[in-house]
């Protein structure tokens, strides 16, 4: 054998990324949107700096609260989820009860509703300012969703891990920390991935409760300048930036964890 | 078959020339209007919309012979709904501004109002400029956002409606709503549920007329409907309307 030839057996040993078969070659659909999307914005700020620069210049701090909503509530969903996932597998009847309440009630309300709903029946309670309450209603919804992912994940894991977890000494615990819920991750991830480009588009949906947003900022702008096409054209083209950008690094994760197979 | 066809030619034509002939002169246009700006626009108790420019809009086409419906529309989005030939014209509470008849035309004026702010009760503040450090609201593109903007060192939330801007005034999250005088009243003071948590300070800080919106070079429209509001004005329907739902 070739030292060549070791050296290339070596590295696929040692882990290397293995190229996904949709990465190959330089035109992937991937790149094509997302040069493609970065050089529109670019060529329109430049040949046309009015509207399109000013369109750019107005609404970075909608971009930082949409990312603060988007991070907040896919966090809290995830330990939500986590947590209801768990709940819908449990042998515990309240704890399972709980949690298949909370799936179907969350499930079968919109949204939208769920917004208006938290943030004005929040604020006769306590006064939740405007980002926390949006950042609680997407977790909340999102949450439900994320349960029903963990849950599928589990219970994806064939029983014959559990069991042979168990026969091993562990208990019932240790079993699902140590054996089950590493194993689930790598099926839970593609479609966490989802939920969270999802949840990042779904965020503009905030935009109805006076939060600043990447929406609400292009909307004040189109509003007093009327320039709706202009600025819609530069909203979607950043909202498009932005998700092609995660779902790169949900996919990159996502081959850290399959490389490990 | 064939003269089964020419028959239903002939009748086909028939029905044309009779249509026309017997069709209102009347001339049918789509008025927009943002239903959520009491007293002037909004959705009655059975769910019609209702108000002063409902009634104006109906008095001005009967006097310029023109057939009106009114569409119920959001108002983020309403000036391009008429660019986008969606409807013909827009009344709900329009402030002419020397930007937006940049854009679009606007008939004569046919109401004087101004911007004016509310305040919860315990406020001391009198003006824009006394409530520095906190959060004002107002409806998105309307002109009392534009006044609070003009502020250094207060925060504009905007809202899709001025009731939701009410509504958060009223759960504590903003110290101020900055609107139309006569919407401002009507939230403020006529509003159960709100007139002992609200105040209004000072007297309307900008002077401001309505017109009617059209789209940009649309001449036509605009001098029928010129006619319209002029024979109103000058047989004081207007005037009529205002007492009916108590503007000043």
């Amino acid at each position: 054998m070739s030292i060549e030839a070791k050296k290339q057996i070596i590295d696929v040993g040692d882990g290397a990324a293995i190229p996904r078969k949709s990465d190959r070659g330089l035109f992937t659909a991937w790149r094509i949107a997302f040069f493609g999307a970065i050089g529109t914005i670019s060529y329109l700020a430049y040949s046309k700096p009015d509207p399109y620069l000013e369109i750019l210049k107005f609404v970075p701090d909608g971009i930082a609260v949409t990312f603060k909503v988007t991070l907040g509530a896919i966090l809290l969903a995830i330990v939500i989820g986590l947590i209801t996932g768990l709940g819908r597998i449990s042998k515990n009847r309240l704890f399972n009860g709980i949690a298949s309440l909370y799936v179907e009630i969350i499930r079968g309300i919109p949204l939208l509703v769920q917004i208006f709903y938290i943030y004005y029946a929040l604020g006769n309670i306590v006064k939740v300012p405007a980002i926390l309450s949006a950042i609680i209603a997407m977790a909340v919804c999102y949450g439900a969703y994320m349960g029903e992912v963990v849950r599928a994940g589990i219970e994806s894991i064939a029983k014959g891990q559990r069991e042979a977890a168990l026969s091993l000494g562990m208990n019932g615990r240790q079993a699902m920390v140590h054996v089950i819920l590493p194993q689930a991750v790598k099926v839970i991830l593609p479609p966490v991935g989802n939920e969270f480009i999802a949840l990042l588009k779904d965020s503009s949906l905030v935009s109805i409760i006076a939060v600043a947003d990447l929406l609400r900022r292009g909307r004040e702008y189109a509003s007093e300048s009327f320039t709706y096409f202009e600025t819609y054209t530069v909203i979607a083209l950043i909202y498009l930036i932005i998700t092609l950008f995660f779902s790169k690094i949900i996919g990159v994760m996502e081959e850290r964890v399959s490389v490990n197979k | 078959m064939k003269s089964l066809r020419i028959m239903t030619a002939v009748l086909a034509l028939g029905l044309c020339v009779v249509s026309a002939a017997f069709a209102a002169p009347k001339k049918a246009i789509t008025v927009a209007s943002d239903a959520t700006w009491p007293p002037m626009e909004f959705v009655d108790a059975n769910k019609k919309v209702v108000g002063f420019d409902i009634d104006f809009i109906n008095a001005v086409a009967k006097e310029a012979g023109l057939q009106v419906t009114v569409k119920n529309t959001a108002w983020d989005g309403i000036f391009a709904g008429v660019e986008a030939g969606q409807y013909d014209a827009i009344i709900s509470s329009v402030t002419i501004t020397p930007e937006r008849q940049a854009k679009y035309d606007f008939t004569i004026p046919y109401v004087q109002i101004g911007q004016i702010l509310v305040v919860p009760k315990a406020e001391k503040g009198t003006k824009i400029a006394d409530l520095k450090g906190k959060k004002l609201g107002a409806q998105i593109g309307t002109t009392g956002a534009m006044e609070i903007k003009k502020v250094a060192g207060v925060e504009l939330k905007t809202y899709d409606e001025v009731g939701l801007a009410f509504e958060d005034m009223a759960a504590g999250r903003i110290a101020g709503v900055v609107c139309d005088e006569p919407t401002a009243i009507t939230y403020a003071l006529q509003k159960k549920e709100y007139s002992s948590k609200f105040k209004i300070v000072g007297k309307s800080f900008t002077k401001e007329a309505y017109g009617i919106v059209v789209k940009k070079g649309n001449k036509d429209l605009v001098a029928q409907l010129n006619k319209g509001i002029a024979a109103v004005q000058k047989k004081k329907i207007d005037a009529q309307l205002k007492k009916k739902w108590q503007l000043k």
